[in-house]
C-alpha cells in the first residue's frame, strides 16, 4: 500500500477500529486494551458528584479526614475501574456456527467465549438488536454462549456487531468491546399458511408402483384442486352434491417425484408470495416423505429427498434474488 | 435491555439487607452529634422498614406523600430546635434522618445508588465533629458495607450467599487504591482559607468558663481532657513559671468572678532586661470560646503554626486586650495550632489610671468581716506590699486546706472561706485574695487560665489538660500588674508539681493528674502521643505543611507540567502494579499453566510455536521430532501437563506438577535449541 493510499484509508481504518462496523474480525479474538472502552455507569456518575460535593465540603471546613475519606473512596471507585477493565480483557471469543431458521423464526448463533486462567468474571454479550445473555465466566473456564435474533427477512442475516460488557464489580463502571465476526444464518422464506396442498407428482413410470398406490390405505379428503388425477376424485361425494374432492392415501410411496416450479405456479402471485409458497410446499413433502425437485429461475434442483436436499431446496429459496424477475 | 429493567425492578431481600447495614454504619458515628430525637428517627424508620410485616407498612402510593410529608415535618422540627435550617448542624441532622427516610421509600436498584451516595456524605458529616483516630477508624467498616451494597445492587446476590465475600473484596480494592488515595492527600491543592463563610455554630464543651464562682474550676479539674498541648522550641520553663493566662475577671458580685463587659485594645508589653524569651507552638483544642492561651507574658501575637490546620485562619485575626489575653475573632471550630513567644515574667506595665479604678470595686455591703480585716490589716502594715506579704503569711499559718471538695458556704462566701472554713480550692483562695487587696486599696484582679503541663516522655511534648485549669490573682502596684498565686502559699506543691501533689490523699484526683506513673497512665501518655502525631500528622496536613513536603520531594505544585509527569508516572506505575499483581495472583493459582507457557514460549522463540489448537502431546511430539536429542524429556513434558491438566481427578498432582517443574527445568535454552535444529 502506498503512502498516500495509507494516508487516505487513515479515517476509515479509524472508525472500523472504534465502531467496528464491517465484519473484520476473524478467528479468535482476545479482548486487550486497544479494543476496550470503559465508562462510569449511572451510578458511577453519581458515586462521582457526591465525592466532588465531598471534597468542596472538605475544602470549605479544611477537614483533613474528609479528604482522607474522600480520596479512600476515590481509590476505591479507581480500583474499580481496574477491577471492571479485568473482567474484560484477556476474554478470547471466536465465533463458532450460525442456524437457520424461518423468518419470523429464531435465529440462534454460537460463540465461545474462553477466560485463559484470570479471575471469574460476569460478564454480558448482547447483539446488535439488543438481545443479551448474561454469564459466570469460572477461571480458566470456556463456554459457549447461544445468541439468538429475530429471523427477519429471508436471506443470509448476519449476527452484526456483538457487545461484550461487564460492570462488575461494583457497577459503578462499564467496560464494553466490540467484536464484529463475519458470521451469517439463513433465514428462509417463511412458509405459507395454510398452503394450499402439494400439486401432483409424476404418476410412477411402472405398474407395480401405482398398484401398490391402489391398495393403500385411504387416509382422508381434501379439497379438489385442478390437475389431480382423475381416479382420486372422490366420485361418490359428488354424486351427494357435497362438492368436488380427491381422496389421499397414506403411505404411498408410489407416487412419483415432485416438481416444484415457479413456473408453474399461478401468475398472479408475487415473487415472494411464491417462495412462501414453494418452502411450505417443500416442507409438506418433507413432511409425506416424497422426493421432490425446485425449479426456480436460474436454479433447477434434480428430484431428491433428505435433509441436506431440502436445505440445499431451501437455501436456493432464501438467497433467491429479491429483484429479479421471472 | 437488562440494565434497565434490572435497575426498575423491585430490591431484593439481600439488597435491602446491605443497605439497611449501610445506613446504620454512617448513622452511627453521628450519634453523638445530633439531638436524641433525630438519632431515634433517623434510626427507626429504616428499622421499621425492614422488621415491619409488609402489609403493616403503607402502599407505596401512600408512601410516595407520606414519606415527603415525613421529611418535611421533620425538617420544620429541627428548624425549631436549632433556630436556624440552612447551617451546617441542623443540616447534618436534617440529613441524619434523610438518609432514613430515603431507605424506608427505596424501592428499585437506582433508588439505592442514591442512598448509597447520601449515606457517604453523611459519613463525612461527622468529621465536622470530630477527626480523632476512632472517628477516622470507625468509618472503614462503613466503607466496607459500601462497597458490599453497591456489588448487591448490581447484580442481585442469590439466597444464602456469602455475605463476607464482597467485604473481602471491597476490602482488596481499598488497599488497591490507598496508593491513589495517599497521592490525592497529599498533592490535592489545599486552600488556605474557606471557601464560604463557615457558621459559628459549636456547641458546649468542657474548658474555662467566664464565670468564676466557688466551685466552677474545682469541676473542671475533674476533667483528663487535653486542653491543649506544646511544642517548645528549646527547654520547656521551669514548672513555677508555667502559667497559661486565660480571661482576666474584674468584676465581683460577692458571690462569683466575670470579666469586664468591655474590651479595651492593649498593646504588647515592653520587654524588660533579662526576661528570658520562650518560643512555642500550642495545639490548642476547641473549648468553644475565643480566648487562645499564652505563657505569661505574651511577646507577640500568635502566628498560624507552620503545620497548623487551614482553620487556623482564626488565627489570622487575633486581638490583643489591655488586660493582656489573646483572643481569636470567632472561637476555633476545630483543633487549631499557633506559633507564640512570651516573656517569662511576672509583671507588666498597667496601661492605664482606668484600669486601677475598675479594679478596686467591691460589691457594697458584702463581705464585711473580710472588708473590716482588710482595713484593719493594712492599718498595720506600712505598705501595700507589707499588707501582701501578710495575706500570704496568714494563708501559709492559718490551717488553711487546699482542698476538691470544700464545705458549702453560706450567704457572704468570701467570710465564710477566710474564717470559719478555711477550704478550699484555687478560685477560693485567689477571689479571696483579691477581695482583700481590693478591700485594703489595692487594684487587684483574678486571672483564670492554667497552671503547669506535664511533658510526654513520648514525643517530648507537654499537655496541658483541664484538670491544670487554675486561678490566680495580680495587683497593681507601683504601675505595674503583679502576679500573686495565694494557692502556691497555702499548697506549694501545686504549682511546683501539679494538681495531684497538692491534693490530700483520697481527693477524687482526675486518675492522670495523679503523681505516680503506673504502666495504665504510661500506656495513657502513649496514646496522647499517637494521638498528637495525628492531629499534626494527618488531621494538620494543610496547605503549609504541604508545599513543605513537596519542598523536601522537590516538587513544585506552581510548576503544572511537573506536577502531570509526576501524576502519569504514578498512575502508570499504580495501573500497572494493581494488573501485575492480579496476574501474579492467577499464575500461582495455576503453577501447571505458567510452566506450560513458559516452555511454550521458549519453544516458540527456538522457532516452533504450537499451533492454536494442538494438544499437549502432539505438540511435544513435534519437539520430540525436531530435536530428537531431547526426545524422552518433550515427551515426559507434553504427558505430563496433559495429565495435570486433563486427567484423572485421582492423580497425584504434587509429583506430576514437581516433575512438571522438574522438566522445565531441564529445558535447554533458546539457543541451544536454535543451534540443534
Amino acid at each position: 500500500m502506498s503512502v498516500a493510499a495509507k494516508v487516505a484509508s487513515w479515517p476509515a481504518r479509524w472508525q472500523q477500529r472504534i465502531w467496528r462496523r464491517s465484519a473484520a474480525d476473524s478467528g479468535s479474538v482476545v479482548l486487550r486494551h486497544r479494543r476496550i472502552y470503559i465508562l462510569p455507569t449511572r451510578r458511577g456518575l453519581a458515586l462521582i458528584a457526591t465525592l466532588a460535593t465531598m471534597l468542596i465540603a472538605s475544602m470549605n471546613y479544611g477537614l483533613a479526614l474528609g479528604f482522607a475519606l474522600t480520596f479512600l473512596v476515590a481509590g476505591l471507585v479507581a480500583s474499580a475501574l481496574l477491577q471492571t477493565y479485568r473482567s474484560l480483557a484477556g476474554l478470547a471469543i471466536s465465533p463458532l456456527a450460525a442456524s437457520e431458521a424461518f423468518a419470523g423464526g429464531e435465529l440462534g448463533f454460537s460463540l465461545s467465549l474462553a477466560n485463559p486462567g484470570s479471575p471469574a468474571r460476569s460478564i454480558v454479550v448482547a447483539t446488535a438488536q439488543g438481545r443479551s445473555v448474561r454469564l459466570d465466566l469460572e477461571a480458566g473456564a470456556t463456554q459457549i454462549v447461544q445468541l439468538s435474533a429475530e429471523a427477519t427477512r429471508r436471506g443470509r442475516q448476519a449476527l452484526g456487531r456483538v457487545t461484550l460488557w461487564s460492570d462488575f464489580p461494583l457497577g459503578l463502571w462499564r467496560a464494553w468491546a466490540y467484536v464484529h465476526f463475519p458470521l451469517a444464518g439463513i433465514v428462509f422464506p417463511s412458509p405459507e399458511a395454510p398452503a394450499p396442498p402439494l400439486p401432483a407428482g409424476h404418476e410412477g413410470s411402472d405398474a407395480r408402483r401405482s398398484a401398490r398406490a391402489a391398495e393403500a390405505e385411504l387416509a382422508g379428503l381434501r379439497d379438489y384442486q385442478r390437475g389431480d388425477a382423475l381416479n382420486r376424485i372422490a366420485w361418490r361425494a359428488v354424486a351427494r352434491g357435497a362438492g368436488w374432492y380427491s381422496k389421499q392415501f397414506e403411505g404411498a410411496g408410489g407416487r412419483g417425484p415432485l416438481d416444484l416450479e415457479w413456473a408453474a405456479l399461478p401468475p398472479s402471485l408475487a415473487a415472494e408470495a411464491r417462495l412462501s409458497r414453494l418452502t411450505a410446499w417443500i416442507l409438506a413433502a418433507e413432511r409425506e416423505a416424497r422426493a421432490f425437485g425446485l425449479e426456480v429461475p436460474g436454479l433447477s434442483l434434480a428430484p431428491g429427498q433428505g435433509a441436506a436436499h431440502r436445505r440445499a431446496a431451501l437455501t436456493a429459496l432464501a438467497l433467491f434474488p429479491a429483484e429479479r424477475r421471472p | 435491555m437488562i440494565l434497565a429493567t434490572a435497575s426498575a425492578a423491585p430490591l431484593a431481600r439481600a439488597q435491602l439487607a446491605w443497605l439497611v447495614a449501610l445506613v446504620f454504619l454512617s448513622q452511627l458515628p453521628l450519634l453523638p452529634h445530633v439531638p436524641l430525637w433525630v438519632a431515634a428517627a433517623g434510626m427507626a424508620l429504616p428499622a421499621a422498614r425492614l422488621l415491619l410485616p409488609a402489609d403493616w407498612w403503607p402502599s407505596p402510593r401512600m408512601r410516595r406523600w407520606l414519606l415527603p410529608l415525613l421529611a418535611l415535618a421533620l425538617a420544620v422540627a429541627i428548624r425549631m430546635r436549632f433556630g436556624y435550617l440552612l447551617s451546617r448542624d441542623p443540616c447534618v441532622a436534617f440529613l441524619y434522618v434523610l438518609v432514613g427516610i430515603k431507605f424506608a421509600e427505596t424501592r428499585s436498584a437506582r433508588d439505592g445508588g442514591l442512598l448509597a451516595c447520601l449515606a457517604l456524605f453523611l459519613l463525612l458529616t461527622q468529621f465536622f465533629y470530630t477527626q480523632t483516630i476512632g472517628a477516622a477508624l470507625i468509618t472503614l467498616p462503613a466503607l466496607l458495607v459500601l462497597g458490599g451494597a453497591l456489588a448487591a445492587l448490581r447484580d442481585a446476590p442469590p439466597p444464602g450467599a456469602d455475605w463476607r465475600a464482597p467485604l473481602v473484596r471491597t476490602g482488596r480494592m481499598i488497599l488497591q487504591g490507598i496508593p491513589v488515595a495517599a497521592f490525592l492527600f497529599i498533592l490535592f491543592p489545599r486552600l488556605a482559607g474557606p471557601l464560604w463563610g463557615m457558621p459559628a455554630d459549636a456547641g458546649a464543651r468542657t474548658g474555662l468558663s467566664d464565670r468564676m464562682a466557688p466551685g466552677s474550676i474545682s469541676s473542671l479539674t475533674l476533667s483528663d481532657e487535653v486542653a491543649f498541648r506544646v511544642d517548645f522550641q528549646g527547654p520547656p520553663p521551669p514548672p513555677a513559671q508555667r502559667y497559661w493566662r486565660g480571661p482576666v475577671l474584674s468584676r465581683f458580685d460577692g458571690e462569683a468572678w466575670t470579666p469586664l463587659p468591655w474590651l479595651r485594645r492593649g498593646e504588647l508589653a515592653p520587654r524588660s532586661a533579662g526576661q528570658r524569651i520562650v518560643e512555642y507552638d500550642v495545639t490548642l483544642e476547641p473549648q468553644g470560646r475565643q480566648w487562645l492561651f499564652a505563657l505569661e507574658h505574651p511577646a507577640s501575637m500568635p502566628q498560624r503554626a507552620a503545620d497548623g490546620p487551614p482553620q487556623s485562619s482564626g488565627i489570622d485575626r487575633v486581638i490583643l486586650t489591655a488586660e493582656q489575653q489573646l483572643l481569636s475573632r470567632t472561637p476555633p471550630l476545630q483543633t487549631v495550632r499557633y506559633s507564640q513567644r512570651s516573656a517569662l515574667g511576672n509583671g507588666f506595665p498597667a496601661s492605664g489610671t482606668l484600669e486601677a479604678r475598675e479594679n478596686l470595686q467591691l460589691p457594697p455591703d458584702r463581705s464585711p468581716r473580710t472588708v473590716s480585716f482588710a482595713h484593719e490589716l493594712r492599718d498595720r502594715s506600712g505598705s501595700d506590699r507589707g499588707f501582701i506579704a501578710a495575706v500570704l503569711q496568714r494563708f501559709r499559718t492559718e490551717p488553711f486546706v487546699y482542698t476538691l471538695s470544700p464545705p458549702l458556704l453560706g450567704s457572704e462566701p468570701v467570710d465564710d472561706f477566710l474564717f470559719d472554713g478555711k477550704r478550699g480550692f484555687c478560685e477560693h483562695y485567689a477571689g479571696a485574695f483579691v477581695v482583700l487587696l481590693r478591700a485594703a486599696g489595692i487594684p487587684a484582679r483574678v486571672v483564670t487560665g492554667y497552671q503547669g503541663g506535664e511533658i510526654n516522655p513520648d514525643g517530648g511534648y507537654m499537655i496541658v489538660r483541664q484538670s491544670d485549669a487554675h486561678a490566680w490573682a495580680e495587683a497593681l502596684l507601683d504601675g505595674v500588674w503583679q502576679r500573686f498565686d495565694p494557692t502556691a502559699a497555702v499548697a506549694p506543691s501545686r504549682v511546683e508539681r501539679g494538681l495531684g501533689a497538692a491534693l490530700p490523699q483520697g481527693e477524687p484526683v482526675p486518675y492522670l493528674a495523679r503523681v505516680d506513673m503506673t504502666w495504665l497512665k504510661r500506656l495513657r501518655l502513649h496514646w496522647d502521643a499517637i494521638n498528637y502525631q495525628w492531629q499534626r500528622g494527618v488531621v494538620g496536613f494543610n496547605i503549609e505543611r504541604q508545599r513543605g513536603l513537596l519542598r523536601e520531594l522537590g516538587l513544585d505544585l506552581g510548576r503544572p507540567w511537573e506536577v502531570v509527569i509526576v501524576a502519569a508516572t504514578a498512575i502508570t506505575l499504580w495501573v500497572a502494579f494493581v494488573l501485575g499483581s492480579a496476574r501474579l495472583r492467577a499464575r500461582r493459582a495455576d503453577p501447571a499453566a505458567e510452566l506450560w507457557a513458559r516452555a511454550n514460549r521458549r519453544l516458540a522463540r527456538a522457532g516452533l510455536a504450537r499451533a492454536r489448537e494442538e494438544g499437549p502431546v502432539a505438540y511435544a511430539g513435534r519437539a520430540a521430532a525436531r530435536w530428537p536429542r531431547w526426545r524422552p524429556l518433550f515427551v515426559s513434558l507434553g504427558e505430563n501437563y496433559a495429565l495435570l491438566r486433563y486427567g484423572p481427578e485421582s492423580v497425584r498432582r504434587d509429583e506430576l506438577l514437581a516433575a512438571l517443574r522438574a522438566n522445565v527445568a531441564a529445558l535447554p535454552n533458546v539457543r541451544a535449541l536454535r543451534a540443534a535444529s
